[in-house]
Formats: structure tokens, sequence, C-alpha cells
């Protein structure tokens, strides 16, 4: 009972910084509400009141709340996926981007934005805008059915062979990618590039509410899986002894979270390193419980995206710097240190 | 007696412009051999685009560019560079409030283009195509959306320039080099390039492929070009003319013997705008000198 009042409380905190992060984040722009605060032009349109200009109202709700709640929900996916990998795997490396995800991802969008134009206008126009998204969604789930009909045998999922054919499929689609980059023209080169990137600046209300829908149903299911995933930890043979259904985990954990790197890669381009340094973080602070880190990666992940791209959208104004930039650049970091911390083991 | 008449029509002249100057929005069709006065601020996102608004007489309306609005130079200090069209998020667009958005359909990514619809400001997006005809028509609709229809004048100067273009009997072949960082692209059919290089008398050199191509040595030994062609910038980029000789290849082609090198300003090639006609003559000129 002590841990659990114990991960109430960090919750309770993680949840308050995310709070104050966000309100900064509202009140960070170039846009100028005639010298007024964002939190007052809120608080009218909260009240309706009608002195607010369309304009005003528009980039308050439409442009920087929206921005800031798809930067809270992918964050957050992007970070218990990669938790819930890295127990399942017991590997600190393991995240989408390992297991092929996010090339699978990346070289459907790559078809779309350099070949679309062959074939976007078969789809009907609502589709067309969307169809980049809707490519690298597909993308990441075939990426998943092809490694884990790979690395599948007997029933059985051989976890060194996942993570090799993760490996081979990421090989297979940068090639791809990189010839379709070849035969690119500028504008195409462009797009393609910012979207190997990362950016959260198309956010749309209806695009956070499939992302919230994703986020609610796989958050349910993995949510409660905290006490198995420490079970792998004992190896697979003395989890199967403890009662949990090894299988059937792996099973869950991984096609729940392709769906949500796939609609996370979907709306908002390839955003590496976040499922990466929130778990190890975690890790270092919390010991490898995923009973607690599981839940707290959830608040944790989108309270480093959501930093992230705050910063991204203010320091080059009035342009600004894509989002993977960043995540990297902490990333990196991170990554290194996980090397020199298991180079003993390797 | 002449005095007094002198001294009425005057003060009639001086009350009469004060008159316009107080109320602008009424003598709309007055002042219309200038540029009619209007409260509009526009963001332009193309730099034929940009330099058509300014050439109508509105430049003082245009409230924010983009990176390749470098025509006229005195935008910089007015107007508000937003860097690059491809990356270009609405946030920064918004903030100087404007109330029309111009650009090219083919510039400008979907979901910003999402946003603008869906953040209500009025937007055009035109069709841009690189021939005569095309800038035309571009210039015609710019000033429809600008609510400027004195733009003949416009179109007639580029009809003038372009009869300025001397015939050159033995068309050079000109080879445009696109040299950006450490990579060289080569222009093909349907560019802006290829389509400036027949106005101005000379054959494109390469027509075996649409848009850009990285360079190699090959496809320069077998374009065999007379002249090299870049951008003013590109050529300083590439080390100049002893640069642009030294690039694979170019050694073994007619206008690596013969030193053939030309450069123009970027924005003057690509823009087909108004100065269509005058990048076609100054083409056209450097084009005769070294063909002699």
């Amino acid at each position: 009972m002590r841990t659990q009042s114990k991960l109430y409380f960090y919750i309770a905190l993680s949840a308050i910084l995310l709070f104050i992060i966000a309100v900064w984040s509202l009140n960070t722009g170039v846009y100028d509400f005639g010298g007024r605060s964002a939190f007052e032009v809120l608080g009218k349109l909260i009240r309706e009141d009608s002195g607010v200009s369309v304009s005003d109202k528009y980039i308050v709700w439409d442009v920087r709340a929206s921005r800031i709640i798809m930067a809270i929900l992918i964050g957050s996916m992007l970070s218990v996926s990669g938790t819930s990998l890295q127990g399942l795997f017991k590997n600190p490396l393991a995240t989408g981007d390992l297991i092929g995800l996010t090339s699978g991802a990346t070289l459907m969008a790559a078809i779309t934005i350099v070949l679309g134009r062959h074939f976007r206008e078969f789809f009907p126009e609502a589709v067309q805008f969307s169809l980049v998204g809707i490519a690298a969604f597909i993308g990441s789930l075939l990426a998943m059915l092809l490694v884990y009909r790979i690395s599948t045998s007997g029933g059985k999922t051989n976890v060194v062979m996942m993570l090799l054919t993760g490996v081979a499929i990421s090989a297979i689609g940068f090639s791809i990618v990189g010839f379709l980059i070849y035969i690119s023209k500028d504008d195409q080169l462009r797009d393609l590039t910012f979207w190997n990137m990362g950016s959260l600046a198309a956010a749309t209300w209806t695009k956070n509410a499939i992302l919230a829908v994703v986020l609610v149903f796989s958050f349910s299911i993995l949510m409660p899986k905290g006490k198995a995933l420490n079970a792998m930890m004992l190896g697979e043979k003395d989890a199967q002894h403890l009662g949990i259904n090894v299988e059937k985990l792996k099973k869950e954990v991984i096609i729940i979270t392709a769906l949500m790197v796939g609609s996370c890669v979907a709306f908002s381009g390839t955003i590496g390193f976040v499922g990466l340094i929130v778990p190890y973080i975690l890790r270092l602070l919390f010991k490898s419980n995923y009973a607690f880190i599981l839940p707290l990666s959830a608040i944790c992940g989108s309270i480093l995206l959501l930093t992230a791209d705050t910063f991204s959208r203010s320091i080059v104004e009035p342009s600004e710097l894509p989002i993977g930039i960043l995540t990297a650049m902490m990333g990196a970091p991170i990554f290194i240190a996980i090397l020199i911390k298991f180079k003993k083991s390797m | 007696m002449k005095k007094l008449i002198l001294a009425v029509s005057v003060l009639a002249a001086v009350s009469s412009c004060k008159k316009e100057t107080s109320k602008p929005t009424e003598n709309k069709a007055e002042v219309s051999s200038e540029a009619p006065k209007t409260n509009n601020k526009i963001v332009t996102l193309n730099g034929g685009i940009t330099e058509i608004v300014s050439a109508l007489g509105h430049d003082s309306e245009i409230v924010a560019t983009d990176v390749t609005s470098t025509y006229p130079e005195s935008l910089k200090a007015t107007a508000k560079d937003l860097g690059h069209v491809r990356s270009m998020t609405i946030e920064p667009i918004m903030a100087v409030s404007p109330t029309l958005i111009l650009a090219s359909d083919k510039d400008i990514n979907p979901d910003l283009v999402g946003k603008i619809k869906a953040s209500g400001i009025k937007t055009e997006l035109f069709k841009q195509e690189f021939t005569v005809g095309g800038t035309k028509k571009l210039i015609a609709d710019v000033a429809k959306a600008i609510g400027n229809t004195d733009y003949q004048k416009l179109n007639d100067k580029i009809d003038a320039d372009l009869k300025q273009v001397q015939p050159i009997a033995k068309k050079p072949k000109v080879l445009f080099i696109y040299a950006r960082g450490n990579m060289m692209m080569v222009s093909g059919k349907n560019t802006p390039m290829a389509a400036l290089i027949n106005l101005a008398g000379g054959e494109n050199a390469i027509n075996d492929f649409e848009d850009f191509k990285p360079l190699t040595p090959e496809a320069v030994v077998k374009a065999n070009p007379d002249v090299l062609f870049f951008f003013t910038s590109g050529l300083q980029g590439s080390g100049g003319n002893e640069g642009a000789l030294k690039m694979p290849g170019v050694s073994q082609t007619n206008a690596g013997k013969n030193k053939k090198i030309i450069a123009m300003d970027g924005g003057l090639v690509s823009g087909f705008g108004p100065r269509l006609g005058e990048a076609a003559v100054a083409l056209n000129k450097l084009l005769v000198e070294n063909t002699k």
C-alpha cells in the first residue's frame, strides 16, 4: 500500500508540472494578442465573451491549445510504447524505432509524398489531405505484421529474432526511402526532410480526438500490465511459472505498440528518442518496477514532448525548429550513457 | 483680377488635396491612375507574386513575404520574412494580422493550406506557368485579387522588353547548374531556367528529363553545352569561374574549353513575374556576348 500511495504522489507531482508547462506553452508564441496575455483571451473564450476577435480565438484555441494537447497525447503514447517494449524485451534499447515500426511508417509516408501525385486523385477529397498520415499508419502496422510473422514459429515469438528482423526491415525501408529521395523534386525533398524530423504544427482538434481514442483504448489494455512486465524480467520461463500468459502478453504489447506508434507517426512525422529517454530516466529513479514506471512514463512523456515543442516553436522565431531535432539532441547523450553502462555486459 | 483667380484656384487645389488625403477611400476612382488605396495587409508567399503586387504599386500593403521574395529589396525593411514556404507554420503568418494571403498552389504545403483555410483569412492560390502567356495570366489574376485592374502596362512592358531580344544565329546550348552547398543539380525540361533560356534565344542543353537532376560528369560531357549558366550566389558558393571550370566533366565541354560561364540573379531568373522581359533581355545579352 505504501508504494501505491507513493505512486499517486509522484503522479500528482508530475501532473502539476505538466499543467504548469502547458500554461507556459499557451502563452508562448509570436502572435500578439494586442497587449493581452493568452490567458485573458482564453478566459474570455470560456465565458463566451463576445469581445474576442476571430483571429485571437483561432490562435489560442485552434493553434496553440490544440497543439499543446497533441504534444501531451503523442508524448504520452510514444513514451508508454517505449516503456512496454523495453519491459517485454528486457532491453533498454527496444523502441518502436528498433523493431522497424517507425521505418515502416516512414517508408509509406515517403512513397506518398514523392509518388502521391500519381495516385492521389483516386481517393476522395477528404482523404487526400491526410493521405500521408494514413499511409504512415498502414506502414507501421505492416512492418509490425512482418516482424511478428518472421519471428514467430509454433506460436512462440523469439525476441532476438524480432529485434534482428526489425533491423533488417529498417535497412530495407531506409534504402527505398533513399531511392525516393534521389528521384524526388525540390519541394518533395523538403516535405520529406521535414516529415522525417517531426512536427506538431499540423495539430487540429479532429486529429486530437482520434489520438485520444487510440490513447484511451491502448492505455486501458497496457496499464494493468505492470506486474506481468515485472515478472518478464525473470525470464520467459519463470514468468510462465508465475501464471503469466507470456505469448498473449507479447501479442498484446506488440499490437498495441504498433497501433500507438503508427497513429503518432501518422499525425506528427517521426519524433525519435522519446520512447527511449523517458523510460530510461524513470528506471534510474525508480528501478525497473513497471507497475510504477508504466503510469509515470505516460505523464513524463507528455512533459518531455510538450517542453520540446514549446522550445521548437519559440527559439528561432518566426520559423520553427523541427521537434525531432530537439528530442534527438536530448536523446542521443542518454543513448550514449546507456551504451557505456551496458558496455561490460554486451 | 488675374492674381485673385490664381489665388482662388490654388486654394481650391490645396483644399481638394486635403480632402483626398483625409478621405482616401471615397476617392478611389480619382486616384486610380496610381494604385488604388486599399487597407489590405497582404502576405505574399512566392517571389514572382511579390514582384507583381509590388509592381502594381501595392508594396506598402505587403506585410510579410517568404524567403524567395528578394525583389524589390526595399521590402526587406518593411515586410517580415517568414522563411521557406515548405516549413512555414500558421502562427507567424497570423502574427502579422493579414487580410489577404497570396501564394502559388505548388509551393505551399497541404497542412498549411488547411490551417490557413481554417483561420478564415482570404487566400488566393495561383497556378504558375513558366511561359510568357502564363506570366501575363498570373499578373492579371494577382491584379484582380488585390483589386487593381490597371495591370496592362506590366504585360505591355514584358512584350516591349521581349522585342529587344536579339536573335542568335547559332543557338547556343546552355546548361543551367543549380549549385546549393555541395549538391549540384542541372535543369531539364519544364524548369523556369529552360523556359527563360529559350526565350533568350538559347537552347536548354538537357532535354532528356524534366525538372532537376544531380549533375554527373557523363551527363555534362554528353550535353556538351556552349555556355554554363549559374545563379550569381550559386557561382560564388562554388568558387567562382575557376571553381565552375574544375567541376567534373566541365573541361571536356565547349563551355569549359572556351571558359564561357555566365551568372544572373536567382530571383530575376526564376521569378517569372513582371521582370520576365528584363530577365530574357539580360540573358540574351550575355548569350550574345558569349557566342561571338
